[in-house]
C-alpha cells in the first residue's frame, strides 16, 4: 500500500527566544501511515504526538529530516485540500454552526450547492443538524468537538488527522464517532488518530504506534503487539489446582495459568504426569494498557530538556 | 479565482471578528458628527475641523493595533490551526488579514468622509479635498497596518506596536528635518501632515507621490511579512 503520510527521520527542537534550553519534541522520528488504514498514535503527555501532527499539517517546521503527505512535502497547501484536521482542544469562531462549517468548507474550495449539501451532511454525521442555527460559542465541550469533526469532514477528505477526537464525548457520541471512523475506512479513507483512550484505539485501529520521549518505541498491528512471545497461557483439566503454582480455577473446573516460554515444556509434561489433560496453549494477550505502561515506563513521562551546547 | 475567494473569506472573517471595535469606532464618528451638527457650526468651525483631524489620527492608531494583534490573537486562541489546516497558504492568510484591516480602516474612513461631508462642507470645506484627505488617511492606515502585521508575525502586539511606531516615526523625523526623498520612505508623516495642515482657507496641499509610495511600501512589507510568516512555527506561543 502506498504511504499517505511519511515522517522521515525527523528531529524537532523547540527553543525559547532568550533561553538556553532546547526541548527536543521529536527525536529521529520515522513513521509511515498507509492508505486505507486507521492508524492509532499513542503516547504519554509530552511524548511528541501533537508536534508530529502539527508537523504533518505544516504548522511547525522540522529542525531536521523531512515528511511527506500524499507524496508532497509537509506544509503544501493544495495537498491539505485532501486532509481533514481536528485539533486537540478545538478552537473555532463563534458563529452559527452551519455558517461555521460552511466557512471552513469554502476555505477548502467548496461552493454553491455542493457546499450547502456537504455542510448539511457533515452536521448530520455528527448529530448536530438540529443545532445548525445555534451559535458555536454556546456549545458544550462535547458539542464543540463534534462541530470540530464536522469542519474536518465537510470537504470529504481522503485523510483524516484527528488529535484526541473523543476526549470530551459521552459514551454514546464516542460510539457514533467510532462507527463513523470504521465507515470511513470502509470507503477507503485513511485515518491518523491520536488518542489517550486505549480501549478505543484497540477497537478500531489497524496499526498502532507508541511514542515516548519523541521516539517511536513500538509500531505494529494491535494483535501482534499485544500477544506476548515470552508468556503463554495454559488451560488444563483433571489436575488438582493446588498441585501447580499460580493457577486460577475456572467455573467449569478447568485450571488456567501463565508460564514463561522457557518453562512451557516442563509444565506440560508435569500436567500429563499428574494425569491431566491440556486443553489449550496460547500466547498470553496483554491489554493495550499493559503494553502502554511497559513501553512508556509508567504514566506522565516528561519531555527531555537539554542544555544548548549538547544539541546537535 | 478560488484563491481570491479564500482571501476574501479570511478578510471578511477578520472584520466579523472585530465587529464590536469597528462598530464602536463608527458610532463614535457618528456621535461626534451629530454633536458637530448640533453646535453652532459657523462659530465652532475650527473645533469641528480639529475633531475631524483627531478622528483621522485614531484611524491610523487603530490600524496599527488591528494589524499588530491580528496574528497574535489567532495564534493564542488556536483558531489559526483550523484555518491553516485548510488549503490556505500562509501568504493567502496574511493577505486576508491585511485586506481585513484595510476594510476596517476603509469603513472607518468612509464614515469619517460622510460625516465630514455633512459637517465640514456646509461651512466652507472643499468637498473634493475632503475625500482626497480620506484617501491619504486610508493609505496611511494600510501602510501602518502592513508594518504592524510584519512585526506581528514574530512579536506580541505591544512589541509590534512599539516597533511599528519606531519604524514609521523615524522616517517621519528625517522627512521633517531633511525633506526630499525621506517624504516617500514610509510616508506616514507626509500623508498625515497633509491631513493635519488642512484648513478652510488653504485646502489645496497635496501629498504628492506619498500615496502611491505608501501603497508600494505596503506591498513590500506584506511580502516581507509573508516571507517570515511562511518560515515560523504557528502552533507555538508568540511570547
Amino acid at each position: 500500500m502506498p504511504a499517505v503520510l511519511e515522517f522521515q527521520d525527523i528531529i524537532k527542537d523547540y527553543r525559547a527566544l532568550f533561553r538556553r534550553r532546547i526541548v527536543r519534541a521529536l527525536d529521529h522520528f520515522t513513521l509511515q501511515v498507509e492508505e486505507g488504514e486507521i492508524f492509532g498514535f499513542l503516547g504519554p503527555n509530552g511524548a511528541g504526538k501533537t508536534t508530529a501532527i502539527h508537523l504533518a499539517m505544516g504548522f511547525v517546521r522540522p529542525t531536521k529530516g523531512r515528511g511527506l503527505m500524499f507524496g508532497r512535502r509537509f506544509g503544501h497547501a493544495a495537498t491539505r485540500r485532501r486532509v481533514g484536521f481536528l485539533a486537540e482542544n478545538v478552537a473555532l469562531y463563534h458563529r452559527p454552526a452551519e455558517n461555521l462549517v460552511r466557512f471552513y468548507g469554502a476555505l477548502n474550495g467548496l461552493s454553491g450547492e455542493t457546499l450547502t449539501r456537504r455542510t448539511r451532511e457533515a452536521l448530520e454525521t455528527v448529530s448536530l443538524l438540529h443545532e445548525a442555527n445555534r451559535n458555536v460559542g454556546k456549545f458544550s465541550r462535547g458539542m464543540l468537538q463534534r462541530i470540530g469533526l464536522a469542519q474536518a469532514i465537510v470537504h470529504d477528505p481522503d485523510l483524516l488527522i484527528l488529535d484526541e477526537p473523543t476526549s470530551a464525548l459521552d459514551p454514546l457520541a464516542r460510539y457514533a464517532v467510532r462507527e463513523m471512523l470504521l465507515d470511513w475506512r470502509r470507503r477507503g479513507k485513511t485515518i491518523f488518530l491520536s488518542s489517550h483512550l486505549l480501549s478505543e484505539v484497540e477497537l478500531v485501529c489497524d496499526r498502532i504506534a507508541v511514542l515516548n520521549q519523541g521516539r517511536v518505541v513500538r509500531v505494529g498491528r494491535p494483535l501482534d503487539l499485544l500477544e506476548s512471545r515470552e508468556h503463554f497461557e495454559i488451560i488444563a483439566s483433571g489436575v488438582p489446582a493446588d498441585s501447580l503454582p499460580g493457577t486460577e480455577v475456572q467455573t467449569d473446573g478447568r485450571i488456567r495459568f501463565l508460564v514463561t516460554a522457557h518453562a512451557q515444556r516442563a509444565m506440560l509434561e508435569r500436567i500429563w504426569a499428574l494425569g491431566g489433560e491440556v486443553i489449550s496453549v496460547s500466547p498470553h494477550k496483554r491489554t493495550l494498557e499493559d503494553l502502554f505502561l511497559e513501553l512508556t515506563g509508567g504514566p506522565g513521562a516528561e519531555p527531555r530538556f537539554r542544555p544548548k551546547q549538547e544539541a546537535p | 479565482m478560488k484563491r481570491v475567494k479564500r482571501i476574501t473569506l479570511i478578510a471578511l472573517n477578520f472584520v466579523r471578528e472585530q465587529r464590536w471595535p469597528i462598530l464602536v469606532l463608527q458610532l463614535s464618528v457618528l456621535g461626534l458628527a451629530a454633536l458637530g451638527l448640533l453646535s453652532d457650526a459657523r462659530s465652532d468651525r475650527d473645533d469641528i475641523l480639529l475633531t475631524f483631524k483627531q478622528l483621522g489620527m485614531y484611524g491610523v492608531a487603530f490600524s496599527i493595533f488591528f494589524g499588530g494583534s491580528a496574528i497574535y490573537n489567532e495564534r493564542r486562541s488556536r483558531r489559526i490551526l483550523a484555518v491553516l489546516g485548510k488549503a490556505v497558504t500562509r501568504r493567502d492568510y496574511l493577505t486576508g488579514l491585511l485586506l481585513g484591516v484595510g476594510l476596517a480602516a476603509g469603513l472607518f474612513c468612509l464614515m469619517l468622509g460622510f460625516t465630514g461631508t455633512w459637517t465640514l462642507c456646509p461651512i466652507g470645506f472643499s468637498f473634493f479635498y475632503l475625500w482626497y484627505l480620506m484617501g491619504c488617511v486610508v493609505a496611511a492606515c494600510v501602510l501602518s497596518a502592513s508594518v504592524a502585521l510584519f512585526y506581528s508575525t514574530h512579536l506580541n502586539p505591544w512589541m509590534s506596536a512599539m516597533f511599528t511606531g519606531l519604524t514609521l516615526g523615524l522616517p517621519g523625523v528625517l522627512a521633517f528635518e531633511f525633506g526630499g526623498l525621506w517624504n516617500y520612505i514610509l510616508p506616514l508623516f507626509s500623508l498625515m501632515r497633509v491631513f493635519l495642515k488642512a484648513s478652510y482657507e488653504h485646502p489645496g496641499m497635496s501629498a504628492g507621490g506619498a500615496i502611491p509610495a505608501a501603497l508600494i511600501e505596503t506591498v513590500v512589507f506584506w511580502m516581507a511579512a509573508s516571507w517570515i510568516f511562511a518560515r515560523i512555527d504557528v502552533a507555538v506561543a508568540v511570547d
